[in-house]
């Protein structure tokens, strides 16, 4: 173990070195390594939308904000992330303005509010608002050491991150505000709160599920959850993207079909493939090994974010490995749960194989957060 | 940066429980989600990459080219053409866009957009079967469709053929049109390898003759794209069997002739509706079927718009019907063919009984005059026949009954349809005392009778059955059934069923007493009944008829109805109407004509001049002139 808090106070101060050994090398491997797959599956989607193989925009895209992500991953690195716990109420508010932007001036399929236009790029801020929650409830939770389990910090970080659910729920998109839900749950258990308050705020919700669908619920959400519990219903329809969905992923075999030789893809049948359904076109055309490999990346990154966590003396440090774990895992759960025909569809990306600026701009920052906490706790000692 | 003044030496408050359980969900997602894929990829992965496949591929008919259709002489009368037709397969439409679309799509093609919603929500299959919107759309307006698709979802360009019929209205009562399948059809036809957007004969020959014009459809595994698009042909499960050919017993110049004259007539005489029938009597061929006013079969064709087809159901005239089959009529005097042929053979007079015509035979207290109130004084069939006298033939029918007289009118065809090669053919009515009965609950009045003597009772006749029965008085007896379709002609060419004469029946009528009627019918010409027909260098026999109907006038006058048909020797400038060689019947009605002379014959005049070349004109004009018949008489 580098981070060995005993030998952070001996080297830190003086030496780069110090502070490279204290940098997480295998959490930057695993990420890149990521971020691999998902330009390889631009890639491929590019040339099966009958776009060229290079010049295709998917791929351009997905190249150029690879690019992006990498410099700012390297600038939030070198960033002192203690700055963030001072900027944490205008991130704060700065956040909600933009999801209140996106409601007013976005633009969507079918009436939604979900992108804003910025010059030729559209960017979901729903995406980036993962980020800075993760962030100001860092700051808030941190800043609570000792109180933790008490009853005022489960209500508080509700508050804080009430608002930005309801914002994003009014776009509507129910995927973002579940991985908002996901990272509060996530960030409050490991924080270490009140099991049992916990626990009678999960049940809170569970009967709150009857009055939400109701109420809260549009149309199409409904028919997707519907047709998640009888596929076989409508089969134009939501259960549709999930038969095919399925069919996709297996048709793909052990080894699978190859790159850019997804026949149900090149002909269309499978529905946002380079978003939503972007995982059952890379396990159809890297098989079953791809998608373990893939599975296996995503475990490796996981244990290193939650070992930052873990090590950082930092509360706010923990806290925010706490949240980006509690975010990818979600995420990763549900987007591949639903390509495999296990959950129903909902709108979540992928982490790093899902094509969307917003999405890896906002992992960049993460790991960066979670780099810049390694470096940075000598210096704290100092 | 005083939150982060921490003391490194104090161990904080971790929870390494948590994070273990958060490691533990973490491997057990990862497990559910791995052994997920698993099954998926591994344990079915044969049978969803099957089905994957099988969702790809689809079996799709490949329509036959339909047979062509030609005139006696090989003309084409009728041609396929590639067009572009817009379709919409209503299960890729999301409900929630179907206003958009059609709105968008009606833009495109000028149609109105509930036209369009409308054309949907009737299809006659499924949801998942395409619905045509729109056939024959210019290549310019295809092509937008076709790159807008993004814009339109559900909507698809198809080539498919349409027929063209050059000639148009001139052949199209007899062609009728091809046009898309209603939903009854495609219940019943469905078995048979119809498709829910098919085009069928619906009218005409192309109805009667559907089976043999549109050949077997094979079909093919196609492969598709999720948006139904044909990505390519995989392969060809059976070839298309293109339809069989037709050859008309049509002449498309006699039907030009007969076109020309009746068209004449009627301007000249201020008629809306007309028939004009030519027909060889030796065989039963129609050699022109005309019918005015006509309409343009092409419109069908190239999918008529609902405005044109509303049109056209409310003219009053009937452009749709063709009055020649669909539509009967009284026969007037023509029907006097049926009284004397029955009273000879019956032997209730001979060729030189006499009887005396007077200006009106009296029946109880009511008087039933003779168009000439003159009369003709004593005649025999060839003088009553030859004048058209009405009392002659009350007196006739008289001494036949009606009885009788029905059954020689069922002799001659009348009361059932002729069986010729066009849809809803109509049959007429013949009247007995049973069919009396049977409709009014009461036997035939005398007088009834007498009227039905002369063709202005119960009896109504189409046009087609009237040219037949005079056919079978020119030919010695023979009733054939009047045909369309000379050869029905194989895709290879080899004629599949070569013509043949239809002999309904020989007529239970002496020679003697055909050969009678004949004469007397030349009489009518040489009589000068009919003017100077006789005139003319060739040798016509025939009968006219005038025929009242509706109601009568503020003068007491009847609207009428004139005919005229006839016949000409195999040689028609040297025969004779003793023998049976007659090639050549014509039939011309005249519908509501209100002429001092009978607008019938002046067209029926027409048509002889135009047909044997006639240099010499014989119409007369000012027996057109507006002025009613019996006034002038």
């Amino acid at each position: 173990m580098r981070a060995e808090p005993g030998r952070f106070a001996d080297v830190a101060a003086k030496s780069v070195g110090a502070v490279w050994r204290a940098y997480d090398l295998q959490l930057t491997v695993y990420a890149a390594l990521l971020a691999a797959f998902g330009l390889v599956m631009a890639y491929t989607n590019s040339v099966e939308s009958g776009q060229s193989a290079l010049t295709g925009t998917v791929f351009q895209r997905a190249l150029m904000w690879s690019a992006i992500a990498m410099v700012v991953y390297i600038v939030m690195t070198a960033f002192d992330y203690r700055w963030l716990k001072t900027l944490a109420w205008p991130i704060y508010f700065v956040n909600l303005a933009l999801l209140v932007m996106t409601l007013a001036i976005g633009d969507g399929v079918g009436g939604s509010a979900r992108w804003v236009g910025i010059g030729p790029m559209q960017f979901q801020f729903s995406e980036l608002a993962k980020i800075l929650m993760i962030i100001v409830l860092a700051t808030y939770l941190g800043n609570r050491e000792g109180k933790l389990d008490s009853l005022g910090s489960i209500l508080g970080a509700c508050l804080l991150m009430g608002p930005a659910v309801a914002l994003v729920m009014l776009q509507p998109d129910l995927g973002t505000s579940l991985v908002l839900a996901s990272i509060l749950a996530g960030m409050l258990f490991l924080s270490g709160a009140s099991l049992r308050w916990l626990l009678a705020m999960a049940a809170g919700l569970l009967a709150v599920i009857p009055v939400a669908w109701t109420y809260l619920l549009r149309d199409y959400q409904k028919d997707r959850i519907l047709s998640f519990l009888n596929p076989g219903g409508d089969v134009q329809g939501s259960g549709w993207q999930v038969a095919q969905s399925q069919m996709t992923v297996g048709s793909g075999g052990v080894l699978g079909t190859g790159l850019t030789n997804g026949g149900l893809v090149r002909g269309g049948y499978l529905p946002v493939q380079e978003s939503d359904f972007v995982f059952p076109v890379l396990a159809q055309e890297l098989g079953f090994i791809g998608a373990v490999v893939v599975f296996l990346l995503f475990m490796a990154l996981l244990w290193r974010i939650l070992a930052c966590a873990w090590r950082s003396r930092d509360p706010f440090g923990t806290m925010f490995g706490a949240g980006l774990a509690s975010a990818m895992l979600f995420q990763v759960f549900v987007n591949v749960g639903m390509g495999i025909g296990i959950l129903p569809v909902t709108g979540i990306p992928l982490p790093f194989i899902s094509h969307g600026g917003a999405s890896l701009i906002s992992l960049a920052i993460g790991l960066g957060v979670i780099q810049s906490v390694n470096i940075r706790q000598s210096r704290a000692e100092w | 940066m005083n939150a982060t003044l921490l003391n490194p030496h104090r161990e904080r408050d971790r929870r390494p429980i948590r994070f273990l359980v958060f490691g533990l969900i973490t491997i057990l997602v990862f497990g559910v989600l791995t052994s997920r894929l698993a099954y998926l990829q591994i344990t079915s992965g044969a049978t969803l990459a099957a089905r994957a496949e099988s969702q790809r591929t689809v079996a799709e008919a490949i329509p036959a080219p339909r047979g062509l259709i030609y005139d006696r002489k090989g003309r084409l009368l009728v041609a396929n053409v590639a067009t572009y037709a817009v379709k919409i397969v209503p299960s890729e439409l999301p409900y929630g866009d179907r206003d958009t679309v059609a709105q968008r799509l009606g833009g495109m093609l000028g149609m109105q957009p509930s036209d369009i919603l409308a054309t949907i929500d009737s299809a006659p299959g499924s949801r998942f079967d395409p619905v045509r919107i729109a056939q024959d759309v210019p290549k310019d307006t295809a092509r937008l469709v076709s790159e807008s698709s993004q814009q339109l979802p559900g909507v698809h360009v198809a080539i498919e053929t349409r027929r063209e019929y050059p000639d148009g209205p001139l052949l199209a009562h007899i062609l009728g049109y091809t046009g898309p399948i209603d939903g009854a059809a495609y219940a019943k036809l469905r078995s048979q390898g119809y498709l829910a957007d098919d085009l069928l004969g619906k009218a005409g020959i192309e109805a009667t003759f559907e089976t043999q014009l549109r050949g077997t459809y094979g079909s093919e595994e196609v492969e598709r794209d999720a948006t139904g698009r044909d990505v390519q042909v995989l392969r060809t499960i059976q070839d298309a069997v293109p339809g069989a050919s037709l050859t008309l017993t049509i002449d498309r110049t006699i039907e030009r002739e007969a076109t020309q004259a009746l068209k004449w007539g009627m301007k000249a005489a201020g008629l809306k509706r007309g028939v004009f029938i030519v027909m060889n009597p030796q065989t039963g061929e129609v050699l022109a079927l005309v019918s005015l006013p006509s309409y343009d079969n092409n419109l069908f064709a190239r999918g008529i718009s609902n405005k044109d087809f509303q049109a056209l159901l409310r003219n009053k005239d009937k452009p749709l019907t063709n009055h020649a089959v669909q539509a009967h009529y009284p026969p007037g005097s023509t029907f006097k063919l049926v009284a004397g042929t029955g009273g000879l053979q019956d032997r209730k007079i001979t060729p030189t009984t006499r009887l005396r015509t007077r200006g009106y035979l009296t029946l109880g207290a009511t008087r039933f005059y003779d168009w000439n109130h003159a009369g003709f004084g004593l005649c025999n069939i060839n003088c009553g026949f030859g004048h058209s006298s009405d009392t002659f033939f009350f007196q006739v029918a008289g001494m036949l009954g009606a009885d009788r007289l029905a059954y020689w009118a069922r002799m001659y065809g009348f009361g059932k349809p002729t069986g010729i090669d066009l849809p809803g053919e109509v049959s007429g009515i013949v009247p007995s005392n049973q069919w009396k009965l049977d409709t009014l609950g009461q036997p035939m009045f005398p007088g009834e009778v007498y009227q039905a003597g002369i063709g202005q009772g119960y009896d109504v006749v189409t046009p087609i059955q009237l040219i037949t029965a005079y056919s079978a008085l020119a030919n010695g007896g023979k009733l054939y059934r009047p045909q369309l379709v000379h050869d029905v002609v194989g895709p290879d060419g080899k004629v599949i069923t070569p013509f043949k004469p239809d002999l309904v029946r020989k007529m239970p009528v002496s020679q003697a007493t055909l050969r009678t009627m004949r004469l007397a019918a030349r009489s009518v010409v040489t009589l000068r009944h009919t003017y100077n027909l006789v005139d003319m260098p060739i040798k016509v026999a025939g009968k006219s008829g005038t025929a009242e109907f509706g109601t009568r006038d503020s003068k007491g006058r009847l609207p009428f109805h004139s005919w005229f048909v006839g016949f000409v020797p195999k040689d028609p400038y040297k025969g004779n109407f003793s023998d049976t060689t007659s090639q050549l019947a014509f039939l011309a009605f005249a519908y509501d004509s209100r002429t001092k002379g009978n607008a019938g014959t002046e067209i029926a005049k027409a048509f002889l001049q135009l047909h044997f070349h006639i240099k010499k004109d014989y119409l007369n004009r000012d027996l057109l002139r507006r002025g009613n018949f019996y006034q002038s008489n």
